[in-house]
């Protein structure tokens, strides 16, 4: 018989979930959102043993407090979408910090299996866990998993499958008992919740609100108002006692008795041999040397995407040559036609153009975030991070932009406040993409020199730094510090990276491609019937009277919004020839350049900026882009004037 | 005394945290209670600490580092 059950994978980031994640479900996931809100949601389906498995990623979380969206969504998904069971996956050779998350979801009282990861590596470290004791004190199955080998993957299964049929539902962990005065006020307040009707397991909510958690005491005001009032003389009675805030009792006492585990099952045999991983980050995160070191593989990066880029669209542009000119042989050259041929030419572009960098450029970033070394980019530079407003993780997001602006944008996710996010949201969209670098290198680069090209990538860093210090400034909400785990470096798993890549890659082809082809063939369509040529004279004064360049750039920046790199081929397109020497200054090249990469959003990211923060949001960032690029563009041509 | 006015490699245990009750949950929910050890591994040149505190290697920023008062055993 067959039969429909939902897991749920909890655990603190970095702890191999997402590997556990893709080894359950391979390609059938999904990544959305959850409602409402900007943190990302992992579903996925498997088969196994006639069971439909529907798997929920949850966000990696260190707690279930109501202060981030994560751990919101996390303990409302196993409290009240109730999934068969939980999975949390721990990190083994760090025990101690994980177990204080494993402690917070018992307390759901929800069938659970603790899965032992990275079990291979205890030995290295030198701990050794006895896994029957730590069985027997938290009462859940344990499972040692080796999540990048994929081993212990199905024996995760089999002890839930266990667990949902042989065994009476929740019946199986044990309570871990907090110090006696906690436990008095905990009582306390369990008999005052009564028969409350909630979801939540009274003992959770009586743990929280001696917590302080808001969200806790809502529910507790709307189900039985009155009760509050009488719980929380429990919250003053433990902070007259210990002279801390009653939160920080608690979690106090959480970890002492995490401590307390811990000292039961983990036998640490000391070691003096510095492990590699320390070694490792004596040299890159070294105070001084940590920065060049840095700057070295960051030009590594963009060296080798360069190459193999230029190799790699060449390549593909050879084998796809014949499209176009078997198109116009079929169809000829009627107004349909040429609106279809606009759709055929946008995927091409995205072929050629786009894709040869994004692909490469997201393996070795994601290469590199799997191996660790990411990490250490937030830890160096989260100094400088700072005074744009955001913290070191921004970073990410950031370096994702030189790819494409749409997964970029949809990566701000990790940041933890709304501000964070948008901000760092906003600053991507003026990174260039490689849309954007197809035009300064194949306009400034090729033309004006390499020296400009490589400069105005620095200039345009500047704008960033600029613009995120007045956006900062600007915009309502908090900013958080950083606050992140180092992880060990270890050997970078190749299905990791390659599922990692594939994920962005999949936003950009599905979310990206479609928008930009479509309205391509509007905006062809408007093109063919010469309505365009009106917008461009409408346009003339700015583009001719302020930024100095020719009439037709007002088409070419209509077209710029759909994909960068239109303007570039546009120009070519509408010159016939791609000498562009011949109607093109170097300052109004350099000029060109500036104005495309900063003047909107392309359509594809509008669309993402709006899904993620709103359309009122996604129109202000763009208007302001507008306006911005159109201030700069005349201003750099006057300088440029004056100066060359 | 302050967290950042470590050395890299000295050791010490937590005394308090000061600031608002968000900043001492987190922290609290990542294991920095009152009495725990806690090491500075090391110091970005801008900005952040990498320290250890029960097992593991924790990075935090300079501002919230500054709210974590410290005593030296």
């Amino acid at each position: 018989m067959e039969q429909k059950i939902s897991i749920a994978l909890a655990g603190n980031p970095n702890v191999g979930k997402s590997v556990i994640f893709n080894h359950l479900t391979g390609l059938h996931q999904h990544v959305g959102n959850w409602p409402g809100k900007t943190v990302e949601r992992c579903e996925g389906t498997l088969y196994y043993k006639g069971y439909f498995i529907d798997v929920v990623d949850l966000p990696g979380i260190y707690s279930l407090t109501p202060y981030s969206m994560e751990e919101m969504v996390s303990r409302e998904y196993i409290a009240i979408r109730n999934p068969d069971f939980v999975i949390n996956i721990v990190d083994a050779t760090h025990l101690e910090r994980n177990l204080l998350l494993t402690l917070q979801l018992l307390e759901l009282q929800k069938p659970m299996i603790l899965s032992l990861n990275m079990i291979n590596l205890t030995e290295k470290i030198g701990i050794e866990i006895n896994e029957k004791e730590l069985e027997e004190i938290l009462g859940i199955p344990i499972v040692p998993t080796i999540a990048i080998y994929g081993t212990g993957i199905s024996k995760l299964l089999n002890a839930g499958i266990k667990l949902i049929n042989n065994i009476p539902k929740a019946s199986n962990y044990k309570i871990i008992k907090y110090g006696k005065e906690v436990e008095d006020e905990i009582e306390k307040i369990i008999l005052l919740l009564g028969n409350i009707n909630s979801k939540y397991p009274k003992r959770w909510l009586a743990i929280k609100v001696l917590e302080k958690d808001a969200a806790v005491k809502e529910i507790i005001t709307k189900e039985m108002p009155g009760v509050l009032i009488e719980a929380e003389k429990s919250t003053i009675l433990l902070e007259k006692i210990h002279g801390h805030d009653s939160s920080v009792v608690v979690a106090d006492e959480r970890c002492h008795a995490v401590s307390q585990i811990i000292k039961k099952v983990v036998r640490i045999e000391v070691s003096l041999r510095v492990p590699l991983s320390e070694k490792l980050d004596r040299v890159f995160c070294d105070r001084i040397w940590g920065y060049p070191i840095l700057a070295i593989i960051l030009a590594l990066i963009f060296g080798i995407i360069f190459e193999f880029g230029n190799w790699f669209s060449l390549f593909l542009e050879n084998i796809f040559s014949g499209v176009i000119p078997w198109y116009e042989n079929i169809f000829g050259n009627s107004l349909l036609a040429l609106i279809g041929q606009s759709a055929i030419d946008g995927i091409l572009a995205m072929m050629f153009l786009v894709l040869p960098y994004v692909l490469p450029f997201y393996v070795i970033l994601f290469l590199l975030e799997d191996w660790g070394y990411l990490a250490r980019v937030a830890f160096l530079l989260d100094g400088l991070m700072h005074k744009i407003g955001v913290h070191g993780k921004a970073f990410i997001p950031l370096m994702l932009g030189y790819g494409c602006s749409v997964p970029a944008c949809l990566s701000c996710k990790i940041m933890e406040t709304h501000k964070e996010r948008f901000l760092t949201a906003f600053l991507t969209t003026l990174i260039p993409c490689a849309a954007r670098t197809v035009i300064i290198m194949g306009l400034v680069g090729k033309f004006v020199g390499i020296f400009w090209a490589l400069g105005l990538y620095v200039f345009n860093l500047l704008i960033v730094f600029i613009l995120g210090k007045i956006a900062f400034k600007i915009l309502p909400g908090e900013s958080t510090e950083l606050i992140m785990e180092m992880p060990d470096f270890r050997t970078p798993n190749i299905k990791t990276i390659l599922i990692q890549t594939w994920l962005r890659i999949k936003d950009f082809i599905y979310i990206a491609a479609p928008i930009v082809i479509i309205s391509g063939m509007a905006v062809q369509g408007l093109y063919a019937f010469g309505l365009l040529d009106s917008v461009a004279d409408f346009l003339s004064p700015i583009t001719v009277g302020w930024f100095g360049l020719p009439a037709a750039t007002g088409i070419l920046l209509i077209f710029g919004i759909l994909r960068k790199e239109l303007i570039l081929l546009m120009l070519a397109a509408l010159i016939g020839t791609v000498n562009f020497l011949e109607i093109l200054s170097p300052v109004q090249m350099i000029t060109l350049a500036i104005v495309s990469v900063f003047y909107v959003p392309c359509v594809a990211t509008i669309v993402v900026l709006w899904k993620e923060f709103g359309w009122k949001r996604a129109i202000a960032v763009s208007l302001f882009e507008v306006f911005f690029a159109i201030g700069l563009g005349g201003l750099v041509f006057r300088a440029l004037t004056i100066l060359l | 005394m302050i967290l950042t006015n470590l050395k890299n490699g000295q050791e010490a245990v937590i005394d308090s945290v000061t600031g608002g009750t968000n900043a001492t949950k987190r922290l609290a929910d990542l294991g920095l209670t009152p009495k725990t050890k806690i090491k500075i591994l090391r110091k970005a040149l801008l900005g952040p600490l990498e320290i250890e505190v029960r097992g593991a290697k924790l990075v935090l920023g300079r501002g919230l580092a500054s709210k974590i008062i410290i005593k030296i055993y």
